[in-house]
Order: structure tokens, then C-alpha cells, then sequence
């Protein structure tokens, strides 16, 4: 426990205060011979939470399981090919704000009435370190770094076999410090992230004509462009306005609910033409806006959304994802859900 | 498909480590009620969570619309109930209230939220 947790700790409501200061010092001594301070784990900040969203990455570091993520949709390509997506991730705190999160996917494709496919994408990797949270005005940055290895999927469902890297920055803010006059809008909460894919081949050159005669060979160039990846959350949460707002006397199933809306988007920036493909093909930006709802248990959630493409490009028609996530700090507070070394060294502790 | 099954297994297995686990606190109630308007306070605010709560490192303030404490006595934690937590107050004129309140539980989770509530005889 740090000296401002204590000391704020003990500010509260003290009628007796060398007597209400043994029993803190006491609990403190109790906590510090455990080798635990206040966990904070999940994504608070101050008394926002925000939940771990679908489709964009919530802003903080913590220990968590997404297991299964299951997702289906109608890809872009012409003609549209079935997806079936059937994820996990494990996510771990090293440090109270520095974790890693491995995660991996498996994917069944198929064209309706036609031929399929189906195995593993890449394992990706991701590194996260919670620079800030700033509690009085709800709002956590965090930076990171994606790794997705190359040749660790099945070529067969576009697992590539080169790696890609994606710097990242992570943001999520809560209105919950707007003035009681707009009460109703307190409850609503932003997340955001913006990361630059930099794929480590520029290109991959595959043969598409040998003349015999000559004995000259024709290359098909597939270059792999830098994308620019965005999106972000809108979410309005049930649980922040039953407590910090107002309370409705709504039953629990509803006071467990954030109804919210994802969108989720990647930009070609750099090197994107292909052979056969023009600029204005290939330059195109695809994503979806994802509309659905999370409901809060005390020890995990349930997500679902509706998936819709923003163009052609980005697929067809509407698909869904589905989501059931456990908090592990709460399921596993002394073991697997504490960071490996509690130490913080956070902005706003 | 093995590895689907596996999948749903890992899941199972979590969830039912999930029983019993404790979690972070949520308040589930308050008197006087989050958000509400009264005729009369209380003499002692009553914040029930979901959780059980260690009263030596929590703290719960009420303050007027001025900033002023109106909280009357040290925070109390039923024994028979430590998922209650009661504070007493003094006796409030017609006006606007904050509670802010910030708990730590006995696995040292830690939670805080504020509301307001008002009284008008």
C-alpha cells in the first residue's frame, strides 16, 4: 500500500482518529506482510469502469481471458466467402501497469455450396503499459506494441508468413466528471485506439508465366501495405448511472448492462498497389461498425454484437460476434491474477 | 474440431473457478436511494456492496453544497452483515448532498464511486 492510499484512506469519516489510525496502520501492516496493496485491477478509472470491449482493445492493462470469442460474417471478397472465427486471449499483468496478451484464432472459410478451408491465423502478441490514469476525470492512456509472428498459421485461411508490428495507442474517458445539470449523460463512456501496421516484407513475388521459348519468367508482385488501423467506443453503462447517477429501481439484469457501439477501421497508406489492382482499389478503407451489448457479472462478461460492413469492401451483409470474458483477478486474486511483480509506476496513482 | 472442444473446456474450467472467487464491489443500494430526493435524511447512511468490505482502509464522506462534511461519526461495518457499511449523520436542512465513498475489501480490491441525493421537506 503507498503512503497516499493509507493517508487517503484514512481521511474518511474519522471521529476517533488515533483509534481509527491503529486499526488502519494494523490492516496496513496485514496487507504489507501479504504482499498485496489495493488491486485495481479491470479497467477503472477512479469509478468508471469500462468493460472489455469486442472489437476494439479497452485501454488498460489487467488479467483477463477472452474464451471463446466467436464471430461470423460474410468476407469481402467477390464472391463472398463464409467466415467463422472461433477465438481466445489470455491477458497478463507483469508490472501493475505493464502486461502482455497472446491470442490466437481459429478460421473456417467457405463459399456457400462450394469449397472451404480451414485452420489457424497467426499468433499475435501484444505489449501494453498503462502510462496514465487519472481517476477524477475517468480517463486512462495506455501505448503498446502487436506483434503478429508470421508462418505460425495455416497459409490456407490468409495466415501471411511474414510479421507485422503494430505500435499502438489505447485512450478511454468517462463524462462521469460533467456537471449533475447533464446527469443522463454521465454515464457515457469513450475508448478509443490508433495503431500503424508496418509488415517486416514489403512484397512477395510469385510466378505467373514461364515461356518455354525463351525461357523468361513473369512475376505477379502482391505488395503488403503499412495500414493505419482506428476505432473506437461509445458505450453507456448501466452499472456507473445505478451507482454514481441516479437509481432507477430497475431490476439487476439491467443495472449489469452497457448497451454500446463499436467501429473499427484500417486505412492503406503506404505501399499498396498490386499487380492487376488500381490505387483506387486497392487504397480503399474497410471496417465495421459494431452495434450490441455487455452484460457485467461480478467475475466475467458477456458480449454480444451486430456486425456491419461499411462498404462492399469490408464484407456483406450483417454478421455477428459473441463474447464470453472472465475477469481473472476476481476468479484468481492470489495466484495467476496479481502481476508478476507488483510494483506501479503509473501516472494519477 | 478437438480444438474447439478444448476451447469450451478451457471456458468451463474458468467459469466454475469463478464460483466462490470473490470480486470487485458494487454498490448495490444506498439509503437515502443514488440520485434521489427525501423529506427527511436518514440519521445514518446506509451503502450495501457486493462485496465484503475491510472498514480500516475505507472511507465514506458526505458533504453539502458547500464542500462541507456532514458525515456526524466513523464509518461502521455490521458485523453480522460486513457487506454494509454505515456512516452517521447530522441532522440535514433542505439542500443538495454528495457521498463519496471508496472501499477496500478483504482481498484488497478497491472500488469508489459518489452520488448525490437531496433533501426537500
Amino acid at each position: 500500500m503507498s503512503t497516499s492510499t493509507l493517508r487517503h484512506a484514512l481521511h474518511g469519516g474519522l471521529a476517533q482518529p488515533s483509534k481509527r489510525a491503529n486499526l488502519a496502520a494494523v490492516a496496513a501492516v496485514a496487507f504489507t506482510v501479504h504482499g498485496a496493496s489495493p488491486a485495481a485491477a479491470h479497467c477503472f478509472a477512479g469509478a468508471r469502469f469500462f468493460p472489455a470491449t469486442l472489437t476494439v482493445d479497452d485501454p488498460c492493462v489487467a488479467d483477463e481471458l477472452s474464451l471463446p470469442t466467436i464471430s461470423s460474417f460474410k468476407t469481402g471478397d467477390i464472391p463472398a466467402h463464409r467466415e467463422l472465427d472461433i477465438s481466445g486471449e489470455f491477458s497478463k499483468r507483469i508490472t501493475e501497469d505493464f502486461g502482455v496478451s497472446v491470442g490466437r484464432t481459429y478460421t473456417r472459410l467457405w463459399v456457400p455450396g462450394g469449397p472451404g478451408a480451414h485452420g489457424w491465423q497467426n499468433l499475435e502478441t501484444t505489449f501494453k503499459y498503462q502510462f496514465l490514469t487519472w481517476p477524477q476525470s475517468e480517463l486512462v492512456l495506455s501505448a503498446g506494441v502487436s506483434i503478429e509472428w508470421g508462418r505460425t498459421g495455416n497459409a490456407s485461411v490468409g495466415a501471411e508468413k511474414f510479421h507485422t508490428v503494430t505500435p499502438m495507442l489505447f485512450a478511454g474517458k468517462g463524462f462521469g466528471d460533467l456537471p449533475s445539470s447533464l446527469g443522463f449523460l454521465r454515464p457515457f463512456a469513450v475508448t478509443g485506439q490508433v495503431g500503424y501496421a508496418i509488415p517486416t516484407w514489403r512484397r512477395t513475388l510469385t510466378i505467373s508465366s514461364i515461356d518455354l521459348d525463351t525461357g523468361e519468367v513473369d512475376f505477379d508482385e502482391e505488395r503488403h501495405p503499412h495500414f493505419l488501423q482506428y476505432g473506437g467506443s461509445i458505450q453507456f453503462s448501466m452499472p456507473y448511472l445505478k451507482a454514481n447517477v441516479v437509481d432507477l429501481g430497475l431490476p439487476d439484469v439491467f443495472n449489469r448492462m452497457v448497451p454500446l457501439v463499436e467501429a473499427s477501421f484500417r486505412t492503406p497508406v503506404r505501399n499498396v498497389v498490386t499487380t492487376g489492382n488500381t490505387l483506387d482499389e486497392t487504397n480503399r478503407t474497410t471496417g465495421t461498425v459494431n452495434s450490441g451489448l455487455i452484460y457485467v457479472a461480478d467475475k466475467f462478461q458477456i458480449g454480444a454484437e451486430a456486425i456491419i460492413p461499411i462498404n462492399r469492401a469490408s464484407g456483406k451483409g450483417v454478421g455477428w460476434v459473441a463474447q464470453l470474458h472472465f475477469y481473472l483477478d476476481d476468479i484468481f486474486p492470489t495466484t495467476i491474477g496479481r502481476p508478476i511483480i507488483p510494483i506501479s509506476a503509473r501516472i494519477g496513482q | 474440431m478437438k480444438s474447439n472442444r478444448q476451447t469450451l473446456l478451457a471456458a468451463a474450467f474458468v467459469a466454475i473457478s469463478a464460483v466462490g472467487a470473490h470480486a470487485h464491489a458494487q454498490l448495490q443500494s444506498a439509503d437515502p436511494r443514488v440520485g434521489s430526493t427525501v423529506r427527511a435524511a436518514p440519521p445514518v447512511l446506509t451503502l450495501n456492496f457486493s462485496e465484503r468490505v475491510e472498514p480500516a482502509l475505507s472511507s465514506v464522506q458526505v458533504t453539502d453544497a458547500a464542500g462541507r462534511r456532514v458525515d456526524a461519526g466513523r464509518l461502521r461495518v455490521d458485523k453480522g452483515n460486513s457487506q454494509q457499511v454505515q456512516v452517521p449523520l447530522r441532522a440535514l436542512p433542505a439542500g443538495q448532498y454528495n457521498v463519496r465513498w471508496r472501499v477496500i475489501l478483504v482481498d484488497t480490491h478497491k472500488t469508489e464511486g459518489s452520488f448525490g441525493f437531496e433533501v426537500r421537506p
